[in-house]
């Protein structure tokens, strides 16, 4: 070739500009951890107590459950989607398993199946309701929440769990070292395999295909319904086991459990102050887990500072204005900044 | 396809005739009359199966306060609706029109001035979705989406932990359980409300502007309309219904209730949806909706006075949902309308890839 | 060709033969490309809601050879090629590739069969590496089925973008690329599959000079490699340089078909422009009007980095043009002016008055009308009937009765103005989806004449209209000159500016280049023109 294209270089080194070209892309997450950092700062000034090892490992496994269905939601989001009823498919999962692992020792292992099952199937209604009828996500979501919500309170009968065997609480609630739970390495290894999952397989890339633009992705031959339907019913799974670690860790689990928390809003918080947008197409469990984290520890700081529990939802709701209005703006100033370079016709 | 030719212009025949007809409005017409024709069989079932359903009428009409705060939102909700977009704030939107309401009695304020601040502020808080959403250029489903739970957030926070109750006499008859012989007053505010809407809707300039900014956004810019004005507008509409949904809700209990607020979501995008209000912008008749207040009113209260649960009830509002869009998407389908396409339109919008408009 | 040497070529390429089976188990490149990659289109036509788009059309793409498609905006050349490449459907005709007969293609079919097209937009996956986007849809795997091959990826990748020309870091986000490397990158995905037809629709309007050389470069490169490459260009220097052979597209009639040195520069541009059906003579109206005042006024307006530094003057009952080719910046000076777009500097004056701040309605207001060129994206509302369309314009005047809208008066307004542009409907209550695109477009006229416009900007008025709506729209327009108005007609038809204007300025590459008057108002002059000449 006489002449070649070339992407404008500061350097001729590639080498270099990859390494910055890598940490743009990450800036959302660098800014999250930058941003956890501040906080943890701050809050340990004023009170000491919130680096002690007890606090750290309670954050850290208070951010599992919302980071399990953040992981969920980032799938689903990826593909231009939503799915608002996570919150009921937990609830449902940990009452399935809850009661038979309270009054006939369910083993553990066998739990796990019985919840992914539970899960599967609730999510492929959320995938028949947004793939094969096409109902926009937000609405079909919103109707299966109270649907789901309204089966919670059958199948639970207006019983309560309130005991579960030993391996279920210390899976939930002990350590691996001081300061380090069970259930994050759990956490963690869930969002490793799906980040895996997105990364490196077939279907995982056809999902971030699919959120780019679905038409040019059918036109090379992606099934887009069916990777659609896919996102959900993984989201139901990730909700069924995220149910299973929120009953061995808080021991309990009704008619109500799941609807009655902020799961549902902390599980989009996560994943959108995360960086996958409802755009779609962009973004990652990455940053979705570091969002879970964030929250949690944006939350708990809020404890000590002595503003009620009550207030936890709104801050929640403004940390995702003030992270979408900043998200508007860092990619503003990036297409502003590339049409400035490729500046004369 | 061209139109069967009449000689040019002079012939045009007159649209007010409905054969004429054969925009959007005709099937929305016949969606309006095929929910009456529901409406009539579902009230002569219950009347016949349940009883106490029907009381003499009388027990009809007072049936109609469980549900007509509903139907408020859901008027509000139709009108972001029509646009284009959606206010999932309006549920926590009236408990804290509600309790704010509630406070300020409280605390000295004369109840109808109390009132009055209360839905200001409904108000102005709809205002504020509407310029985040136009100024940042943020989706209508986040912002509203956070603003749910600030709003509940506040409620909350604000009615304490035993919100205000016991309002004087006056208030509760206007807004509460008074009657006028057998007609509630409740249903007499509804229907005032109904006849305010639908002539803004249908039969005003910025009711215009409203319906044609749903149909085409970007055309309608072409055409000179203020597009970021008339969302703006239509979130300051929905958010005031929904703080007058709260009042009436106020007046219902004789409570401010913090709690209610999320679970009038649902039921009051249902009726909007129900009333053949076009998910997507545009299409749809207030009178539809005002309708489908009635019919999912009563379904819901049916089942109540049956002896069924609230939760059951909220099922079944959630199914019919389902149930309802899923039959108007595939009637736009097999008629042809590209959903996909809408859907990418819709979201056409947010798309950031440098595009400054 | 000695053996070492056919040795060391082969070598260069990548090892394609292992990617025969994509993600989902279909068989997606074809590892052994047809014995003979000769595609022919027969007999193709194609209409779009009653309006024919392509009548009868035939056209060969010969291996080892590039064929052009020329005409004017509207006769039908990207719609051949979408029609051949799967994305639209004949409504009669055949496709055969190689001899066998391709029915009810699909763009997937067509990548499966070694067919693709390059779009005029791009249509990559704006957050996707560029690696990945070569290969959406057909990820190569490892042992297992379903694993990526990232490393084969990076690796393939960055041979192919050598191949065509694209020195970036393989990783690259597409939406960093500028649309010269977008192009390429859609070029090297074509030969990630082994496409053998390889179709380009208008790919230089966008590109600078260096860029469209690179381009030229590997479009030789493919040829000597035996692909059937098309080509669509308005550029007509640009289609004698590379073409083997020719086509001429007039309305969507097939009117030439040569061989590049059958057929000259002089015989193209007659073949491309014909004569209008019913000889028209331009109506004057320039010797018989005293009235010239200034109306409009744009000086030094720009809108970087669309359009630069653009002066021009309209006055009473006049018809001027705009002329330039896609992308030049003509839309962009009129969604300027109208206040849809920031202008950086620059000001607009109506009637001497400076308009400030313009926006849509202020401008509709002062008594200045845009008609855009997407007349179903950004003009007609579908749904919305015949009246309603009508009036949309005018939402803010709408007639009142007790504060209400009067249905009575504003269907008779509306009435009143679609007669006056003879728009045929069945009534006014019809949906505007069901009128022909003549009398929608007649519709959207009537529109603006309701707002009592001083100056009105019409651009592409005629697109997707058919011939005898045409005349008819022409008409209206030196009807509205004639009472008064001034007018903008911005439009790719140059026979049409010569046939309806007073005076064209002609725009290129965001500048003015040129004004033309009366008897110079030729298509050949106008011609010279739009492609910079005179500027050489």
């Amino acid at each position: 070739m006489s002449a070649t294209l070339s992407v404008e270089k500061a350097e001729p080194g590639g080498a270099i500009l990859r390494d910055v070209l890598r940490k743009a892309i990450r800036l959302r997450e660098l800014q999250l951890v930058v941003a956890i950092a501040v906080v943890v700062a701050v809050s340990a000034l004023a009170h000491p107590s919130f680096v002690s090892p007890g606090n750290i490992s309670f954050m850290l496994a208070d951010s599992v459950v919302t980071a399990v269905l953040a992981t969920g939601q980032t799938i689903v989001v990826l593909a231009k989607g939503i799915d608002l009823s996570v919150a009921p498919i937990l609830g449902i999962a940990a009452v399935v398993v809850g009661f038979p692992a309270q009054n006939h020792n369910l083993p553990i292992v066998a739990a796990l199946g019985l919840v992914v099952l539970v899960g599967l199937v609730l999510g492929v209604g959320n995938g028949l309701f947004v793939s094969v009828t096409r109902i926009p996500p937000i609405i079909a979501t919103l109707a299966t929440l109270s649907v789901y919500g309204g089966l919670q309170f059958i199948i639970a009968n207006g019983q309560e769990v309130v005991n579960i065997p030993n391996a279920y609480d210390a899976l939930g609630n002990n350590d691996v070292v001081s300061g380090i739970p069970w259930v994050l390495v759990i956490g963690v290894g869930i969002a490793v395999v799906v980040a895996l999952f997105l990364r490196h397989t077939n279907v995982g890339r056809a999902i971030y295909a699919v959120g780019n633009d679905a038409g040019a992705a059918h036109r090379s031959g992606i099934p887009v319904q069916r990777v659609i339907f896919a996102t959900y019913v993984l989201s139901g799974v990730l909700a069924g086991i995220a149910g299973l670690l929120y009953l061995c860790h808080t021991g309990s689990a009704d008619s109500t459990t799941g609807t009655d928390s902020n799961v549902n809003l902390t599980s989009i918080a996560a994943t959108l102050i995360g960086g996958t947008t409802l755009t779609g197409g962009r973004g990652g469990v990455v940053g979705s887990v570091i969002g879970a984290v964030f929250l949690s520890v944006a939350l708990t700081a809020m404890v000590f500072a002595r503003i009620p529990a009550i207030w936890e939802p709104a801050g929640v709701g403004l940390l995702i204005l003030l992270a979408m209005v900043t998200d508007r703006h860092s990619s503003n100033l990036a297409a502003r900044a590339r049409r400035h370079r490729q500046g004369s016709t | 396809m061209t139109a069967a030719a009449a000689a040019p212009g002079a012939e045009l025949r007159p649209a007010v005739k409905s054969e004429a007809r054969g925009d959007s409005r005709r099937r929305d017409r016949n969606w309006v009359l095929a929910l009456v024709a529901l409406l009539a069989a579902e009230i002569v079932y219950f009347s016949g199966t349940v009883p106490g359903f029907f009381g003499g009428g009388t027990g009809l009409l007072a049936l109609t306060e469980q549900f007509l705060d509903v139907g408020a939102i859901a008027l509000g909700l139709a009108v972001v609706i029509l646009t284009g977009e959606i206010d999932l704030s309006a549920g926590t939107m009236s408990s804290f029109a509600g309790i704010v309401m509630a406070v300020l009695w409280r605390d000295g304020l004369e109840i109808w001035v109390a009132v009055v601040v209360a839905l200001l502020l409904s108000a102005a808080v709809g205002a504020l979705n509407g310029l985040i959403i136009t100024v940042f250029k943020v989706d209508s489903l986040l912002v509203t989406l956070a603003m749910q739970f600030i709003l509940g957030s506040v409620a909350t926070a604000l009615g304490g932990a035993s919100p205000p109750y016991g309002f004087p006499k006056s208030f509760v008859s206007i807004a509460g359980t008074g009657t006028i012989g057998p007609v509630p007053n409740q249903l007499i505010v509804f229907a005032f409300l109904a006849l305010v809407i639908s002539l803004l809707v249908g039969r005003t300039r910025v009711g215009r502007s409203l319906t044609l900014v749903g149909f085409n956004r970007p055309a309608a810019r072409y055409s000179g309309i203020r597009v970021n004005r008339t969302i703006v507008g239509a979130f300051v509409v929905s958010g005031l219904m929904a703080g007058i949904g709260g009042i009436l809700v106020s007046g219902l209990y004789n409570a401010a209730r913090d709690d209610i607020g999320n679970s009038l979501l649902l039921p009051g995008i249902t009726i909007a949806v129900l009333g053949g209000v076009d998910i997507f912008g545009g299409k749809g008749r207030i009178s539809g909706v005002i309708v489908a207040t009635f019919v999912l009113g009563f379904l819901t209260e049916g089942l109540l006075v049956a002896g069924d649960s609230s939760l059951s009830a909220t099922m079944v509002t959630g199914i019919l949902l389902l149930v309802c869009l899923a039959f108007k998407i595939g009637l736009d389908h097999r008629r042809g309308v590209d959903v996909r396409a809408l859907v990418s339109r819709r979201f056409r919008r947010l798309q950031s890839i440098g595009d400054p408009s | 060709m000695s053996q070492a040497h056919r040795h060391r070529t082969r070598a260069d390429q990548p090892d394609t033969s292992t990617i025969t089976v994509d993600a989902y188990g279909e068989r997606l490149v074809s590892t052994s490309p047809p014995a003979s990659t000769r595609y022919v289109a027969s007999h193709v036509s194609k209409a779009f809601n009653g309006a024919p788009v392509l009548h009868d059309v035939s056209a060969v793409l010969e291996p080892g050879e590039v064929h052009s498609l020329v005409g004017e905006n509207g006769a039908g050349k990207s719609t051949l090629f979408k029609i051949m490449s799967g994305l639209y459907r004949p409504d009669a005709g055949e496709l055969a590739l190689g001899g066998e007969r391709l029915a009810d293609l699909t763009p997937r079919g067509a990548l499966q069969k070694g067919v693709y097209l390059v779009p005029q937009e791009p249509t990559l996956m704006a957050h996707l590496s560029a690696a990945e986007n070569l290969y959406v849809g057909a990820l190569p795997h490892r042992r297992m089925p379903f694993v990526v091959d990232w490393s084969r990826i990076h690796r393939e990748a960055a041979t192919y973008f050598e191949r065509v020309g694209l020195d970036i870091d393989v990783e690259t986000p597409a939406r960093q690329l500028s649309i010269a490397q977008q192009q390429l990158l859609e070029c090297a995905r074509a030969l990630v599959h082994n496409c053998r037809v390889i179709m380009f629709d208008e790919p230089t309007s966008p590109l600078t000079s260096h860029e469209t050389g690179i381009l030229f470069d590997l479009m030789r490169a493919l040829r000597g490699e035996g692909l059937a490459l098309g080509f669509i260009s308005h550029r007509l220097d640009e289609v004698f340089e590379m073409s083997d052979h020719l086509t001429v597209l007039r309305d969507g009639r097939m009117v030439a078909s040569a061989g590049r040195d059958e057929i000259t520069r002089d015989q193209l541009v007659t073949a491309m422009i014909g004569r209008p059906i019913g000889v028209r003579t331009r109506v004057r109206r320039t010797s018989d009007v005293t009235d010239r005042r200034e109306v409009l006024k744009v000086e030094g307006l720009s809108s970087r980095p669309s359009f630069e530094d653009v002066s021009f003057v309209l006055t009473k009952h006049e018809v001027a043009g705009l002329a330039g080719l896609v992308g030049s910046g003509r839309t962009e000076i009129a969604e300027t002016i109208f206040g849809l777009r920031k202008a950086d500097s620059g000001e607009v004056r109506l009637d001497g008055e400076p308009l400030e701040h313009r926006t849509p309605r202020r401008c509709i207001d002062a008594g200045l009308v845009y008609l855009p060129e997407d007349r179903g994206r950004n003009g007609i509302f579908s749904d919305v009937d015949l009246a309603r369309n009508v009036t949309a314009g005018i939402v803010p005047r709408l007639p009142l009765r007790w504060r209400l809208i009067s249905t009575a008066r504003e269907e008779a307004v509306a009435r009143d103005s679609a007669a006056r542009t003879s728009v045929r409907a069945a009534s006014l209550g019809a949906s505007i989806s069901t009128l022909s695109g003549g009398n929608q477009q007649r519709a959207m006229f009537s529109r603006w004449l309701l707002a009592e416009p001083r100056v009105a900007i019409f651009d592409e008025p005629t697109r997707g209209v058919d011939i005898g709506a045409k005349d008819d729209i022409y008409d209206i327009i030196s009807d509205l000159a004639t009472s008064g108005l001034a007018c903008l007609i911005i439009s790719s038809d140059l026979e049409e500016l010569a046939l309806t204007c007073d005076r064209v300025l002609v725009i290129y590459e965001g500048r003015i280049v040129g004004e033309v008057r009366d008897e110079d108002v030729t298509t050949a002059r106008l011609g010279e023109l739009v492609v910079g000449g005179g500027r050489r």
